[in-house]
This record gives structure tokens, C-alpha cells and sequence, in this order.
């Protein structure tokens, strides 16, 4: 991998006492599509919560395009052109189903659409990307949970980001909307987007993702390919380990 | 919109109308005249308060610099086109020197910190006697005429409420909405919520700071405890909410119903006025958090029922 | 009073603006059993505690309840009506004047080692000390002091392991409104007061809290004495009138300096 389009070396995170992400370094490639997996607790969110701005790393950096984005603000993130999508919706509740969609496109990476008509426009092209369209005049709070899901992608999409972090947008999600979702996911790569996503479905991971990278107690124990990665012994001890515990 | 326009504009006109149709009643344009104020302070609370969601409970210090400043001018012969901008550019200075600060609060802790912004404020105001002339507050000797005055508080009114209805439509607007739903997802969206709080605080102060010159040119007076009073700050906080936080003609309507309701019981007991607001504010909390125009639109509904009805429930 | 503030919103996940009104309630009561029925100051918290508390289950069972599902605004904005009637209330019942209650319990002292200390102080800040440790006991030792806490940090999953919420947060708040009838009651031997006396004196809590962190009592204890030795130092350079201001000034340094409280900077500093 010469050229990644984002990297975290040494990417740390103390909450008090526990140490939640531990000295990781991961790096994403332009145009792939990596699964962040491992079991609850590992630090997943925790490390996306870093890369996007959310939280300020105790240690370590964050570089995308080559530049350090390292402890900015998350909009400042946002702008740069990394974009995340929050485990627990957190939709607008009492705008409509397109303002929600509205507000990042008004801000977000740039180019930006102009004027109220253009962020419009905009916003319900990725209303349609995401099967919304028809739902675009309905209050937020109306949809379904596969709804709001898409709607945190649509909202997500409309910040025209680079790298697009998913953090598990198929949790909840019945076969049906999980199918649809991961259609979307590869429709969103074909346009040019590098997605990283965290997610529990393996099977959804390993159908869609070019590479997988695996975390456990806060630290990256084994990356690669996904019919590797899933038969380590490692991996599979990690999982069946917590299997056992829960 | 362009009907809403229109019905602005008709407005308006009456409004100028008045003055020269019924040229002495003098109440009735005194009342009105207070309605303007109210109206135009209430419509600059609600940019912080309803639309970014950032109740601030010590808005007073901004409507007592703008008299203050505006006072103090006039005093030494400043003309008033010189010293109301000023006013409202110190107004809206000072907004900047406490919101960054304050904006390190989030929802209801920075509600609170507001309780104290006001109360030094006032504070500060009382005791720097060679500025502000102490508790005794400042007197000033004449004022503009009434006709000038009525016309002035109408002009910011509708100064306040057309910048209220250009911000709510805009990406501005946005960005302040999407704060008031959730700050943290606003943030992940690009919106630098931190900013768009503090400009958003910033005209409100503005507009309040020329309110202040209005109010201390209307009641030649101006003292630590009249402007920058707790219950100038409270008036500001109830307005709104009673006509519909957050919307661009909830302020006035509740500007409106406040001046009634004080009006009317302004001469019975102290403070069964804010009494009787504490109730009503109560009651729309918990029943109807829109206000009156949530209010009307539910009536609006019933009259109205919805054109597929539902087999079965 | 600072404590029931603390207490109220961990559990509520609200700031209680209400509470200014019942301390100052709490400090009109004493006042009231003492002129009109000769009760002894000191008994009045017998009374005011389970009044103050079945009043803030009832508030809670009313009012807050239906608006906790809504923005946060909106709890804010009720209890800001709440103290509103209050605080009019009492000037309409009361008037605006000022108030104080004046027995030889109040003008006692005593000489310790040189020193003359007023006896009220010292019962105030005995009986502060005591109810800090009690509550601190309460929390938890008892079931229903976990159950709170529990509820505080996380509603749903407290729901889940059995604990009865709606019960729990109703209790809460009753306590913390207790708290506050109680905190009026003991300052009002200390100050005189007007239907006013609850805001300087809910935003010195807020200042302690922001000091001490919102999360622990040790922090609200932590931050009690921090804002004491400040106010007393702040008395030596500042006019008397601006005395109010102390409180304040502390409060802009702290949020700007150090926004995580200073328990909370320790504890970084320490981990370093």
C-alpha cells in the first residue's frame, strides 16, 4: 500500500483508567472497501470516534490525503472530507426527511452545492441513492429504523466525502433492508468513495469488503483478506472466546 | 412564501397608517409602540434561543448596554446616527466576549451561566458610578417625537422579523437548527456549531443593543435595574415560547399577548404579572410546546380532517 | 443545596432550575413557623424535609414526567416556569421585603482558641458536612440509593435489571427538592433573604458543581470548599456590593481555564 488515503499510527485512547484503543495503526487505501471487525468492546467506535474528530486521540496521529488531521474539530474533519455515519441514529428529529439530508450538504466537503436550490437538488439525489426519495417531505422521526439508518448514510453521502465511516449500519436491519444496505454500500465505492465499516455481520463482511482489520482489546491483532483473516486462529479464538464469556 | 409576503406587506402599511388615520390616541399608539419593542426583542432572543436552541436567561445585558451606550452619547452630544450603530455594535461585542466563554456549556448548563452573565452584568453596572451613574442610573432631557419613535421601534421590528425569516430559509438557518436538534451530529456534518452559536448570539445582541437606544430615547431613563433587570431578561424568555419558539411570527404574537396581559395586570398586585406568565408558561410547556401557533395548527386540523381516512383505526 | 442539584440531574439527566425557588421557599417557611407560630428555627427542616419531598414527587408525577420524552429544553424551560410561580408567589404573599430571622440562637458565639465563631456557622456548616456524608451513605449503602444512581447512569438498562425507574426518579427528585427546602431552611439563619434569594444563591451551587464536576460527591464537597476560600479571599479586594460577583468571576475562569472542573483536571494531570 504506497499511497493511503488515510492512516492512524499509534492511535491511542485512554477513558481514565481503561484503555480503550492501544497503539493502533491502520491504513486505508484509496477506492477499498474495509471491514473493521472484532468483538464488543474492542474499541471499533472508539477508533472511529478518533479518526472523524469526535474525540481527541492521547496519543498518536491521524494523516488523510497526506496531511495531518490529528485532534481537529470534527467538523473540521468533515469538511477535509472524511465523513462518519453514528451507530445510534441521531437524525434531526423534527426536520423533514430532506433537510436532515439538506444540512450536510450546505456544509461538508468541498465543492459546495449553491444556494438553497442546489443543496436541495442535492440532497435528494442522495435520497434517491439511498430508496428515501419518497419519503423525502416526511418528518425524520416518522421512518423506520432501516430508514433512519439510510438516512444517516444519505446524510452522510451528502457531505460529498472521500472516505465515508460506517459504523454499524447493518445492526437491527432485517435480511431484506441488510441486502439493500449492502447494495448501497457498493454503489457509494463505484462512485469513487473509500468506505471503512465496522461491523458484527461477517457474512455481510466478508460478501463486501476487499480487507479486513480486525481489533481485539484495543489493539489490531491480525489485517488482510477476508477469507484469511476470518479462518485465523486468533480471530476465531477472539470471537469464540467472547461467545463464551457472554 | 410570496403569500406570506403579501400579508407582511399589508401589515406593514396599516402599521404606518395608523399614526395618520387616528393621530390622538395617544395610548393606542404608546401600546403599539411597546408591541414593536417587545416584538423586535423577543424575535432576537428567539435566534439564540429558539432557533439555536441556546436559552439564555441573561439577554438583558445586551438590551442595557445598547440604553446605556445610547444614553451616555446623547448626554455628550453624539447624534443619535453616530450613537445607535455604536450601541449596537457594543451590544453586539460584548456578546462576543461572554459567548465564548459561555458556549463552552452545553443545553442547560449554559442556560444557566447566562443567570450569571445578566446578573454581573448588572452587577458591574451599578458600581462603575463614573460611567453609568451607579443605582441612580441616567437621566436624559428631551425626548424625539413620538411619531420618530413609533416609526423607529416598527422599522426594527421589521428589520428583526425579515432577518429572522432570511435566516430560518438559509443555510444559516440550517446550521442553527441542526445545533438545536443535536450539537454532536450537527458537528459530524461539517456545521461548526461553536461559530454559527456565537453568531447567531452576536445579531441577536445587535438588534437588542438598538433596542436599548430605543427604550432609553422613549423613557428618557436608564437604570442598572430597569435594563438590565432579571424580569427584562425573563419578558424575553416568556414571549417567545408563548407564540412559538423557534418561528419567525411566535416572538410577536407572544410580544402582543405579553404587553396585554401586563397591561392588564400591571396596576392589580406586583408581580402577578409574572406570576400569571410563570402559569402560562407552565401550561404551553407541557401541553403544547409550539406555542399558540402550535396551538392554531391543531385547530387548523380538527376543522380540516385529513382527506384518506383510515379503515379501522 | 449544590448537592440536590448534583443529585437531581445525574438521575433526571435535567438541570433543576426549580430548585432556586424552593430554597428560597425553604428559607420563607422557617421564617413563617418562627414569626407566626414561635417554632424554633432549628426544627422547621422536621417539617419543611417531608413536605419539600412529597411536593417534588408530586411536581415529578405531574409535570416533569410528561415532558422527559422531549428536547432538553423543554424540562428546562418547565422548571424555570416553576420557579417563576414560586418566586412570585412569594413576593405576592410575602412582598418584596427583606426578611430575617432574629434569635439569641443566631446572635451566639463562641470563643475557641482566640477566635470568636458565630455558633450558626458553625451548626450550618455541621449540619452542610452531615447531610453530604448522609446522602454519600444513601447512595451507596441502600438499594434504593443504588437503584438511583443506576438510573442516573443509564434509564433503560436500569429498567432492565429490575429497578422500578418511573418509582426511582420520582424519589429523586423528591429528594433533591428535600434537599433544597432544607438548604433554604439553614441559610436562613445565616442571611436575610427576599423571594429573590434563591438565584446568587443556584448560581453559586452551579459554580460548584462546574468546579467540583458533576458526577461525584466528593467534587460537590471538593468544589463547596474551593468556592468558600475563593468568596473569602475575593471579600479582601473587592467592594462589598460586588461580593456576588466573586462566584461568577470564578466561574468564567474555570470554564475557560478548565473545563473539566478541577477534579477533573487532576485526575488528567495525575494520568498525565
Amino acid at each position: 500500500m504506497a499511497d493511503p488515503i488515510l492512516e492512524g499510527r499509534g492511535l491511542t485512547k485512554r477513558f481514565g483508567g481503561l484503555i480503550a484503543v492501544d497503539g493502533v495503526d491502520i491504513a486505508i487505501e484509496r477506492g477499498e472497501i474495509c471491514g473493521l471487525i472484532g468483538p464488543n468492546g474492542a474499541g471499533k467506535s472508539t477508533l472511529f470516534g478518533l479518526i472523524s474528530g469526535v474525540m481527541r486521540p492521547t496519543a498518536g496521529t491521524v494523516t488523510f490525503n497526506g496531511r495531518s488531521i490529528t485532534g481537529r474539530s470534527a467538523h473540521d474533519i468533515c469538511v477535509a472530507g472524511v465523513a462518519v455515519t453514528h451507530q445510534i441514529v441521531r437524525p434531526f428529529r423534527d426536520m423533514s426527511v430532506v433537510d436532515n439530508v439538506m444540512v450536510g450538504a450546505f456544509f461538508g466537503h468541498r465543492p459546495r452545492p449553491r444556494g438553497r436550490g442546489g443543496a436541495r437538488a442535492a440532497a435528494m439525489e442522495e435520497l434517491e441513492v439511498c430508496g428515501l426519495a419518497d419519503r423525502a417531505e416526511s418528518p425524520a422521526r416518522s421512518l423506520t429504523l432501516g430508514g433512519h439508518k439510510r438516512l444517516e448514510i444519505a446524510r452522510a453521502l451528502a457531505t460529498r466525502p472521500e472516505v465515508l465511516l460506517l459504523d454499524e449500519v447493518l445492526a437491527g436491519l432485517n435480511p431484506t433492508e441488510t441486502d439493500r444496505t449492502l447494495d448501497l454500500v457498493r454503489t457509494v465505492r463505484e462512485r469513487g468513495t473509500t468506505i471503512v465499516m465496522v461491523e458484527h455481520n461477517l457474512r455481510a463482511v466478508r460478501g463486501v469488503c476487499s480487507r479486513i482489520v480486525v481489533l481485539v482489546e484495543g489493539r489490531k491483532i491480525v489485517e488482510g483478506d477476508p477469507d484469511t483473516v476470518l479462518t485465523d486462529e486468533r480471530v476465531v479464538s477472539a470471537y469464540l472466546g467472547t461467545a463464551a464469556h457472554a | 412564501m410570496a403569500r406570506n409576503g403579501a400579508f407582511a406587506a399589508i401589515a406593514i402599511a396599516a402599521l404606518v397608517a395608523v399614526p395618520f388615520v387616528a393621530p390622538h390616541a395617544e395610548y393606542a399608539l404608546d401600546v403599539l409602540f411597546l408591541i414593536f419593542l417587545y416584538g423586535a426583542m423577543a424575535t432576537a432572543w428567539n435566534l439564540v434561543g429558539g432557533f439555536a436552541g441556546q436559552v439564555s436567561f441573561g439577554h438583558a445585558a445586551f438590551l442595557g448596554i445598547g440604553a446605556y451606550a445610547t444614553a451616555i452619547m446623547t448626554q455628550n452630544g453624539i447624534s443619535l446616527w453616530i450613537s445607535v450603530p455604536v450601541s449596537a455594535l457594543l451590544a453586539g461585542a460584548y456578546s462576543l466576549v461572554i459567548g465564548i466563554p459561555a458556549f463552552r456549556l452545553r443545553g442547560p448548563y449554559f442556560s444557566i451561566a447566562t443567570i450569571g452573565i445578566g446578573e454581573a452584568t448588572r452587577l458591574i453596572a451599578r458600581n462603575w458610578s463614573s460611567l453609568t451613574g451607579g443605582v441612580s442610573g441616567l437621566t436624559l432631557s428631551s425626548a424625539p417625537p413620538l411619531l420618530l419613535q413609533y416609526f423607529a421601534a416598527l422599522a426594527l421590528l421589521v428589520a428583526a422579523v425579515g432577518l429572522a425569516a432570511w435566516i430560518r430559509a438559509s443555510r444559516f438557518g440550517y446550521a442553527l437548527a441542526a445545533v438545536r436538534q443535536d450539537t454532536d451530529a450537527a458537528e459530524t456534518l461539517g456545521v461548526a456549531t461553536t461559530v454559527a452559536k456565537t453568531q447567531a448570539l452576536f445579531l441577536s445582541a445587535c438588534i437588542l443593543g438598538v433596542a436599548g437606544s430605543v427604550y432609553a430615547l422613549h423613557y428618557l431613563f436608564v437604570s442598572p435595574d430597569s435594563v438590565f433587570g432579571f424580569s427584562t431578561s425573563i419578558a424575553l424568555v416568556i414571549m417567545p415560547i408563548i407564540g412559538g419558539l423557534g418561528t419567525v411570527t411566535g416572538p410577536l404574537i407572544g410580544a402582543v399577548i405579553y404587553t396585554f396581559i401586563r397591561e392588564q395586570l400591571a396596576a392589580t398586585l406586583a408581580n402577578v404579572d409574572l406570576l400569571a406568565f410563570g402559569v402560562l408558561l407552565i401550561a404551553i410547556v407541557v401541553f403544547e410546546p409550539r406555542g399558540i401557533l402550535g396551538i392554531a395548527d391543531r385547530i387548523r386540523r380538527m376543522r380540516k380532517p385529513p382527506a384518506v381516512t383510515v379503515p379501522d383505526g | 443545596m449544590s448537592y440536590g442539584l448534583a443529585l437531581i440531574y445525574g438521575v433526571l439527566k435535567i438541570i433543576n432550575l426549580a430548585n432556586a425557588g424552593f430554597l428560597m421557599l425553604g428559607a420563607y417557611v422557617t421564617w413563617w413557623l418562627f414569626t407566626a407560630y414561635h417554632v424554633d428555627p432549628l426544627l422547621a427542616p422536621l417539617v419543611i424535609i417531608p413536605v419539600f419531598f412529597l411536593i417534588g414527587v408530586g411536581l415529578e408525577r405531574t409535570l416533569v414526567r410528561r415532558v422527559l420524552g422531549s428536547e432538553p429544553i423543554i424540562s428546562l424551560l418547565l422548571l424555570f416556569g416553576v420557579w417563576l410561580v414560586l418566586q412570585n408567589l412569594a413576593y405576592v404573599i410575602w412582598t418584596g421585603d427583606t426578611r430575617s430571622i432574629e434569635n439569641s440562637f443566631i446572635e451566639s458565639t463562641v470563643k475557641l482558641g482566640g477566635l470568636q465563631l458565630s455558633i450558626p456557622r458553625l451548626y450550618v456548616f455541621a449540619m452542610g458536612v452531615l447531610s453530604l456524608i448522609a446522602l454519600q451513605l444513601f447512595l451507596t449503602r441502600t438499594y434504593l440509593g443504588r437503584a438511583i444512581r443506576a438510573t442516573a447512569q443509564d434509564r433503560d438498562a436500569a429498567r432492565l435489571v429490575g429497578v422500578d425507574v418511573d418509582r426511582v426518579m420520582g424519589i429523586a427528585f423528591g429528594i433533591g427538592i428535600a434537599l433544597a427546602g432544607f438548604g433554604g431552611s439553614l441559610l436562613s439563619l445565616l442571611f436575610s433573604f427576599t423571594p429573590d434569594f434563591g438565584r446568587v444563591l443556584s448560581l453559586k451551587s452551579f459554580c460548584i458543581v462546574v468546579l467540583g464536576g458533576l458526577d461525584s460527591i466528593v467534587g460537590v464537597a471538593f468544589g463547596s470548599v474551593a468556592l468558600a476560600i475563593a468568596e473569602a479571599f475575593g471579600v479582601r479586594y473587592m467592594p462589598a456590593s460586588m461580593q456576588d460577583l466573586i462566584s461568577f468571576v470564578v466561574l468564567v475562569v474555570v470554564l475557560v481555564a478548565l473545563p473539566k472542573g478541577i477534579v477533573g483536571t487532576l485526575r488528567s494531570l495525575r494520568r498525565g
